[in-house]
């Protein structure tokens, strides 16, 4: 039974089919309108919509904001996703030994992967905030030595250190895991000849740990897209001076707020493009350096 | 047979549903706090004060997120009858072709009466009223009297000049904050130009057409925002992120800033924590200009399209209701907003209530909006404005944090509107300006 069971050629089909389902509703046909829209000049209550051809691109693509938006989405995607790996790194490399207890310490450690985005940036402002935080002591002593209010510097760093709060512990998880399930043989015999901590990490440990690696690297880029937007909006909504404007935010400010649907769906549609095209870079060419075979 | 079972209790449901809702309607109101309490309360008396209609009030947490859900359920077809817009939205809704004016479905009411002030923002250039005004505020000048005491100032000040004078004499006494503001335009912008009758755009801001520029880059307005930054670097002004509080008018209730202008809907708050202390007068004016009427804020009632038969004649009771004189007065005592028509102000003031701290805005508050006006006090019809107001905070915080000159951030903020403009104007092709 179990051969003409498994030849069925819907069979795959149906099983996949749950989730195409889903991912068709609340994916596939919002990107498909997205593209759609940006034809289009929209009204907000809808009617009198008009083809415009590429004009929505047009002035999109030639708005300075846009443009300093996208760059800022781009920096922020390489430094909040390597900070945030590098620190887990640091972490993982240092857990990883015998410690008495480490089973609990690695369940407690996940925790802070439980707290949503938003959450996480309303502690973290109050946590900054220039009068009543960690730093107000600081200045007492240096007036305007610390307001991530009007210093987009401060509001950046603020932003930086939420987010790899946020993104450490499953990180830190993975790589953990990663590291541990590296044969102990290895390091013993590397040991016996002659080759210190440094050696061995840069030899044995990293080399094995680029799978965990990779996929660390593709999670947290694409967090650092979506998870930003919770961040961004509770901790500086885009300021001071549109500053911390990342692309997500303005995506959602212009659609929603400012009622410019054609503007927001283009804008997306380019969004579509850069995520599409960074994520067929990491398959297409990072992937090709990882060793997944020991 | 069971089929015809299923039938015959779908169409039972299916009129149960609408016995419901002949009765009921929605209205989607956006204030929160103390305001969102008395329009509650206001739905809780209307229902309690006939049988025949039950007014659903529910509340979307803010402004914007009503207008969003509003589009949201346009668009789907699922829109409440009755919508509570704010001021920077009305020419995105006077064109949107989703809402009815309210002076076509109920032409018998005597619309004459609302406030000139109110009137203005919210007609069409036939003087056809498109909304009902409901929480109207406007904008006044707030000071904290014990502390304007303690350098011997005693008067509200009337002008820029004697406030900076005033800030001043604080700051040499230490005060750490004379005067706060959030650099908000529909204070420093809208509010500003209207008084002091200097144009925010060309067309008579926008009153004579769709293809209106904003000019408020040079002039007047221009002036007074170089001085706003000009009195923060001199440790005169704090603004919103400079503070303790973190927002002005709770630097200001809490004794944290001297001075501040705001909304007369901030006077209940202030009123609760400064008690007599707080103080209140018509904005500041510069010297040598002819005071003009401020403009009307807070928002208004839009009946939305495609609702009639018994839906509709519910929401235009409780909006007739809502436009009762007492009804009025109570909404004022409970938040602090102005009475919008004539005859509720004049049984205000024959009641001998107006003289209580509970309606100190009413009096000043009207008395402002009733200020001589011209062309350029009328109001805003510029098109995507609510976005026009995030560009302005963006350019103007960006020139206070010192990445750029006051001129300079008016300038992209001109041209970054100017393309708002372009694109509703095109978004908006072939349609009149009512």
């Amino acid at each position: 039974m179990s051969n003409r069971f498994y030849r069925n050629k819907w069979l795959p089909l149906w099983l996949a089919s749950p989730q195409l389902v889903v991912l068709f509703f609340f994916f596939y046909l919002p990107v498909f309108l997205a593209f759609f829209w940006s034809f289009y000049l929209e009204r907000p209550f809808g009617g009198g919509s008009q083809f415009v051809g590429w004009q929505n691109f047009e002035r999109v693509l030639s708005d300075p904001e846009f443009w300093t938006s996208l760059w800022r989405t781009l920096t922020y995607m390489v430094v909040a996703s390597s900070t945030s790996i590098i620190c887990a790194l640091v972490l993982a490399l240092a857990a990883d030994r015998g410690i008495r207890m480490s089973p609990l310490a690695r369940n407690v450690l996940i925790w802070p992967k439980a707290v949503a985005a938003a959450s996480i940036g309303v502690i973290f402002l109050f946590i900054f905030n220039p009068f009543m935080g960690i730093l107000a002591p600081l200045n007492e002593m240096f007036p305007g030595f610390w307001n991530p209010r009007i210093n987009p510097v401060h509001t950046w760093i603020m932003i930086y250190i939420a987010n790899i709060w946020s993104a450490i512990p499953f990180t830190f998880i993975i790589l953990l895991t990663g590291l541990q399930s590296i044969p102990d043989t290895l390091h013993k015999a590397a040991a016996i000849d002659g080759a210190g901590p440094w050696r061995r990490l840069f030899d044995i440990q990293l080399p094995l740990l680029t799978p965990q690696l990779f996929i660390v690297v593709v999670l947290e880029i694409a967090d650092s897209l979506s998870g930003s937007f919770a961040l961004i909006d509770t901790m500086s909504q885009g300021g001071p001076g549109g500053a911390t404007n990342l692309l997500v935010y303005k995506i959602y400010v212009d659609g929603f707020k400012a009622y410019d649907l054609s503007g927001a769906a283009t804008q997306t549609a380019m969004l579509m493009i850069v995520v599409a095209a960074v994520t067929a870079f990491q398959y297409l060419v990072v992937e090709k350096r990882v060793k997944y075979e020991r | 047979m069971k089929l015809l079972k299923i039938a015959a209790s779908a169409l039972m449901l299916s009129t149960a549903a609408t016995a419901v809702n002949a009765a009921q309607f929605e209205f989607w109101y956006g204030n929160t706090g103390s305001v969102e309490t008395a329009i509650q309360a206001a739905c809780d008396a209307f229902n309690a004060s006939q049988e025949e209609h039950t007014a659903n009030c529910i509340g979307q947490g803010g402004y914007e997120a009503g207008m969003q859900k509003a589009i949201a359920a346009y668009r789907s077809g699922k829109h409440p009858v009755l919508i509570q817009f704010f001021d920077a939205g009305t020419l995105d809704l006077m064109l949107s072709d989703a809402v009815v004016p309210v002076q076509d479905i109920m032409p018998d009411v005597n619309w004459g009466d609302y406030l000139t002030g109110a009137r203005s923002y919210y007609e069409t250039s036939t003087g056809e009223l498109f909304s009902q005004p409901y929480n109207g505020s406007t904008l006044i000048f707030y000071a904290n009297m014990e502390q304007l005491g303690e350098v011997g100032v005693t008067e509200v000040p009337a002008t820029y000049e004697a406030m900076v004078e005033a800030a001043r004499k604080l700051k040499e006494a230490g005060h750490e904050c004379p005067v706060t503001t959030d650099a908000h335009p529909w204070r420093v912008l809208e509010q500003f130009s209207a008084r002091h009758g200097a144009p925010i755009a060309s067309n008579n801001n926008g009153y004579g057409g769709l293809d209106a520029e904003y000019i408020f880059n040079e002039g007047p307005v221009a002036d007074h925002l170089n001085n706003l930054a000009q009195w923060r670097e001199e440790g005169l002004l704090k603004l919103n992120q400079d503070t303790k509080a973190g927002k002005y008018n709770v630097a200001f209730n809490q004794g944290e800033c001297a001075m501040m202008e705001a909304s007369t809907g901030s006077y209940r708050s202030a009123f609760e924590a400064l008690g007599d202390k707080v103080e209140i007068a018509m904005a500041p004016m510069y010297e040598g200009v002819e005071r003009r009427n401020t403009l009307i804020g807070g928002a208004s009632l839009w009946v939305m399209k495609g609702h009639e038969g018994e839906k509709l004649e519910a929401a235009k009771a409780f909006l007739n209701y809502l436009r009762q004189d007492d009804v009025q007065i109570e909404f004022t005592r409970m938040t602090g907003y102005m009475p919008v028509t004539q005859s509720a102000l004049t049984k205000l003031k024959e009641s001998g209530k107006a003289d209580m701290k509970e309606f100190a805005t009413a009096e000043m508050g009207v008395n402002s909006l009733n200020q001589p006006g011209d062309v350029n006090s009328r109001g805003l019809r510029l098109g995507f404005y609510v976005q026009f107001r995030d560009i302005f905070m963006e350019e103007t915080q960006k020139a206070f944090n010192g990445g750029q000159t006051m001129q300079a951030a008016l300038d992209a903020a001109k041209a970054r509107g100017d393309a708002l403009l372009r694109r509703f104007e095109q978004t908006y092709r072939g349609v009149e300006l009512p």
